[in-house]
Order: structure tokens, then sequence, then C-alpha cells
């Protein structure tokens, strides 16, 4: 009984040095967002073009689409890399 | 019934097992990834490009404050962040992705941040904007390119690029202004990636050096009587 809650705690201490570890690895915490945040404001961009320009017909729209493009261009030329960095160490470990 | 409340008890031990090993072996998969610091710092500075989102926020009374003070609250949380990292009271390991020279001076997304809400704040979006995406895409971009090209292939490849930016931005601008705000807005930045200084990083001054070239331009042509700016590109939602 008592080398089962010594085994419990072992690796409720293993796990709780883990999840800190891993909090304190801001990286992990920022490449999501890295990836995520700019393809969504640049869909946004061309939202708003396609339902205030485009649908209406108004040209003063037309910046914001080419600046969501030129977004979503953008950080896909930088973001492919930087994801498959992340998967080749993976796989190398 | 005390076999089946025993039966129960066991699956759900089991299952409490089954549960904790699972969530000790994703903690391990997420320990074991790593990311490459090269290729986060040029995702970074691509990610810099949605700060232009700004421009989109509604543009009422109480907005318009929270446009002026939420920018200035994070740049003074991020000023009092790399103070404590020089100072020693945070640990420069936690910092991913520092380049070793930053190690005893400020950071360089502390400069990228100042930069972009001097731009937000005392800068028109029309000036504002190119500057923003030359620092988020040119740099990446002169930094990539000068491995495969040499110095003086990227930062011609620079130059062109940020003259993309400057178009795209002015292209509502009569031919002669957008031509000339382009060579002057892209020999900025240019100027302000490629000579580095010791106080300053570039980050800053690939924003600011077209931006107050563009600036001293619009106000000298106001003085003239000629408004060269053209109508705004990001209106606001």
């Amino acid at each position: 009984m008592n080398t089962d809650v010594k085994k419990t705690k072992n690796s409720n201490n293993r796990r709780m040095a883990t999840i800190q570890r891993l909090l304190l690895r801001l990286e992990l915490w920022f490449a999501p967002l890295l990836l995520l945040i700019p393809i969504i404001v640049s869909v946004v961009f061309i939202l708003e073009w396609y339902t205030k320009g485009f649908i209406n017909g108004l040209s003063e729209y037309d910046g914001e689409l080419l600046l969501g493009l030129l977004l979503l261009a953008g950080n896909l030329v930088f973001d492919i890399p930087f994801v498959r960095s992340i998967r080749t160490l993976k796989k190398k470990q | 019934m005390l076999l089946s409340e025993m039966a129960t008890k066991d699956v759900f031990k089991n299952t409490k097992q089954r549960m904790s090993k699972y969530q000790d072996e994703f903690f391990e998969q997420l320990t074991a990834i790593e990311v490459d610091a090269h290729w986060f710092r040029r995702a970074f500075h691509t990610f810099a490009a949605s700060f232009l989102f700004y421009y989109l926020l509604p543009d009422e009374e109480w907005m318009n404050a929270i446009k002026i003070v939420v920018p200035i609250i994070i740049v003074f949380c991020m000023t009092l962040i790399e103070y404590r990292r020089l100072r020693g009271a945070l640990d420069h390991q936690r910092f991913f992705g520092l380049r070793s020279y930053e190690k005893k001076q400020p950071a360089s997304y502390l400069y990228f941040g100042i930069a972009v809400v001097l731009l937000f704040l005392l800068f028109p979006q029309q000036i504002a904007i190119p500057c923003i995406l030359c620092a988020s895409f040119t740099d990446p971009i002169i930094g990539e390119t000068r491995h495969y090209f040499g110095k003086t292939r990227a930062y011609t490849i620079g130059f062109i690029v940020s003259l993309f930016f400057f178009f795209i931005t002015w292209y509502r601008a009569d031919w002669w202004i957008l031509i000339l705000v382009s060579v002057i807005g892209a020999a900025g930045a240019l100027i302000g990636e490629a000579k580095k200084l010791r106080l300053i990083d570039d980050d800053f001054m690939i924003q600011m050096l077209p931006a107050l070239l563009l600036l001293l331009f619009w106000q000298g042509s106001l003085a003239f009587g000629i408004n060269i700016l053209p109508p705004k590109i990001i209106l606001p939602i």
C-alpha cells in the first residue's frame, strides 16, 4: 500500500516538473499564435473587402484585399519552413 | 452488490491510471518538441504584419482612447521585462530566439514594438503601413536571400520588395508622387536595414527612417500647398 502511494506521489511530482518545464518554454506557446493570427487577420481583411467592397461595388476597399493577400502569402512563405523545422527536429529526437 | 461495487472501483482505478499514462506521454511528447530559433525569429517578423489590424478598429471615441492607451501599456510592459532581464532578475535563457549580442542590450522585439507604436500614434497610416510591412517582410527576405545571393543582391531584392510595399499603399496617388514616395521610402528602409548602429537596432531604423523621410516630404509638400497623401488604404470596421 505504502509503495503504491509513493509511486503515485513520484509520478505526480514528475508530472508537475514536466508541466513547469513546459510552461517556461515560451516558444511552444508562441508558435501557434505566430501561425494562426496572421492567417486570421488576412482573412478578416479579405472578408472586409468582399462584404463592403466587392458586393457594393466600392473600389475604396481594394487596398484591404491587397493587404490581406500580401499578409497571407508573406506569412505562408515563412511559416512553412518554420513548421518544417519543428517537425524535422522532432523526428530526429 | 459488493462485487459490482468493487468492479466499478477497479474500472475507475484502471481508467484513472490509463488517463494519467496518456497525460504523461502527451507531456513527454510536448517536451520533445524543438523549435528552430532561426525560423522562429523569421516567423515572428512576418507575424508583426498582423498589427495592421489596428487600422481596422472602429473610429469611435472610446475605441480611439483604447487605441492610444493599449499600445503604450504593451510597450511599457515590454520595457519592464527587458529592464528586468538586463538587470539579471529574469533568466536570459527563458527568452527563446534571442541573439547572443542581445544578452547585454535590449532585445530587438522591444525596438520593433517601440517603432510600431510610434508609427501608430504619430504618423498617418499611409506612411505607417509600408514601413511596418518593410520591417515584417523586407528584413527577413534580405536575411534569407543574403545566404544564397550575397549582400549586394540581397539588398537589391530588399529594395525592390520595399518598393512594392510603397506602391501598393500609395497606388491611388498621382504617378509622380507614387514613384517619388516609393523610391524615398524603399531607400530609407534599405539604409535603415543596412546601416548597423551600435545603440539602435535595425528593426527600429527600418521603420523609422523611411517614415521620417516621408513625413518630411509630406510636410514639405504641404508648405507648397500640395497634399501628397492618397486616401486611406484601410478603413475602420
